[in-house]
């Protein structure tokens, strides 16, 4: 039982960096192919789009923050919540990426075409970066009450 | 995970609505360069459709509405994609209440369904309501009172308005089911086509369309 617990707590220290590099893989892959798309039909402002393309990487590196927060001599009394708190962390900053690389994807397809709409098109993906900084702070803030 | 044609989709320009465009904003040419990007299988349901569905006057249009029926039940045995099956089907029943609404004061309900029959779900319908004024299908289809009004006063420019109109509303809401999938593509497709057929509309081509189809039925006799 003892070394289950202990795996269970590698997996929680590791998920948030995991999950959140797979969210961002899939969310900016998403974002850039309607980025390249776009600058077949456009004549300028190439770098709007890509930087657009770019937003869902930031759930990684709220992954890599809360994995070094999280990070400590794995016990029994700890492995827990670090299981807990990681994999949930983690699966927030998962489907952050992804919902930001769809909303990143449709504001790139509506602003090509009407760029007087590109601040506002990009609110939907504001959101969810607002969504999931709070799942990031939170995550901080819970793991500093796990026991070291 | 990703949609396939999240790139062609947004490689594809915006298309005004057609009675405000004042051009085309992308070339047949340009627009079948975007389309290599389908994969094979849609690249043929799509080619399907356009045969069945194109609103653009070709010379291989069925020229009557028996033809155009075989040729939707042979095209429509090949459609899988189930949102272009819908439209398709769509585009059958609307044709088909046009047809009953032009030849209602011309022939008898028995020599329409012989004409029609195995095309629209409405056929037999039409047919048992055909003293109807909407062939009691305007709950269903709000469209067919404007569109009877139009073929009335022989306004056929208002009447092609009117129906690519709906045409149009439909494959915006096609379009919208599925923002980067096939059914934006061939959406905007069938939207392109509508609106290349009413910027084709000017007397000069109209002229040169009257020659070329008189051209034709000399050919054939």
């Amino acid at each position: 039982m003892e070394p289950l617990i202990l795996a269970l707590g590698w997996i929680g220290l590791y998920a948030p960096l995991a999950l959140g590099a797979v969210g961002s893989m899939i969310g900016c892959a998403r974002a850039g192919s309607a980025a390249c798309g776009a600058l077949l039909e456009v004549e300028s402002g190439y770098g709007r789009y890509i930087g657009v393309a770019a937003m869902p990487s930031s759930q990684t590196i709220y992954g890599i923050v809360v994995t070094m927060a999280l990070r400590r001599d794995l016990t029994l009394e700890n492995s827990p919540g670090i299981f807990g708190l990681g994999l949930l962390a983690g699966l927030a900053m998962l489907y952050g990426a992804i919902a930001q690389g769809n909303a990143s994807a449709a504001s790139i397809n509506v602003s090509k075409s009407k760029l007087e709409v590109f601040g506002i098109s990009l609110a939907p993906a504001a959101l969810v970066e607002g969504f999931s900084v709070f799942a990031f702070v939170f995550a901080l803030v819970l793991a500093a009450g796990i026991p070291k | 995970m990703a949609d396939p044609y999240i790139t062609l989709v947004s490689s594809l320009p915006y298309l005004p609505p057609f009675e405000k465009a004042e051009r085309s904003p992308i070339t047949r040419l340009r627009l079948e360069q975007r389309l290599h990007d389908l994969e094979p299988g849609d690249a043929r349901q799509l080619a399907l459709a356009e045969v069945l569905a194109s609103w653009r006057m070709s010379l291989a249009k069925p020229k009557t509405d028996k033809e155009m029926v075989l040729r939707y039940r042979a095209g429509m045995q090949e459609i899988t994609q189930p949102a272009l099956r819908e439209f398709l089907e769509f585009r059958m029943d609307q044709k088909t209440i046009l047809s009953g609404l032009r030849q209602r004061n011309v022939v008898f309900e028995s020599s329409f369904i012989e004409q029609v029959h195995g095309g629209s779900r409405w056929v037999n319908f039409i047919a048992s309501h055909w003293d109807h004024p909407d062939f009691g299908l305007a709950a269903v289809y709000p469209w067919i009172p404007e569109a009877r009004s139009f073929l009335e006063a022989n306004d056929a420019r208002g009447l092609d308005r009117l129906i690519m109109g709906v045409i149009w509303q439909r494959l915006s809401r096609i379009a919208e089911s599925n923002i980067f999938g096939f059914e934006a593509v061939f959406a905007f497709f069938f939207k392109w086509d509508i609106l290349q057929a009413w910027l084709a509309r000017d007397a000069e081509k109209a002229k040169s369309r009257f020659q070329e189809l008189i051209k034709e039925v000399k050919n054939d006799s």
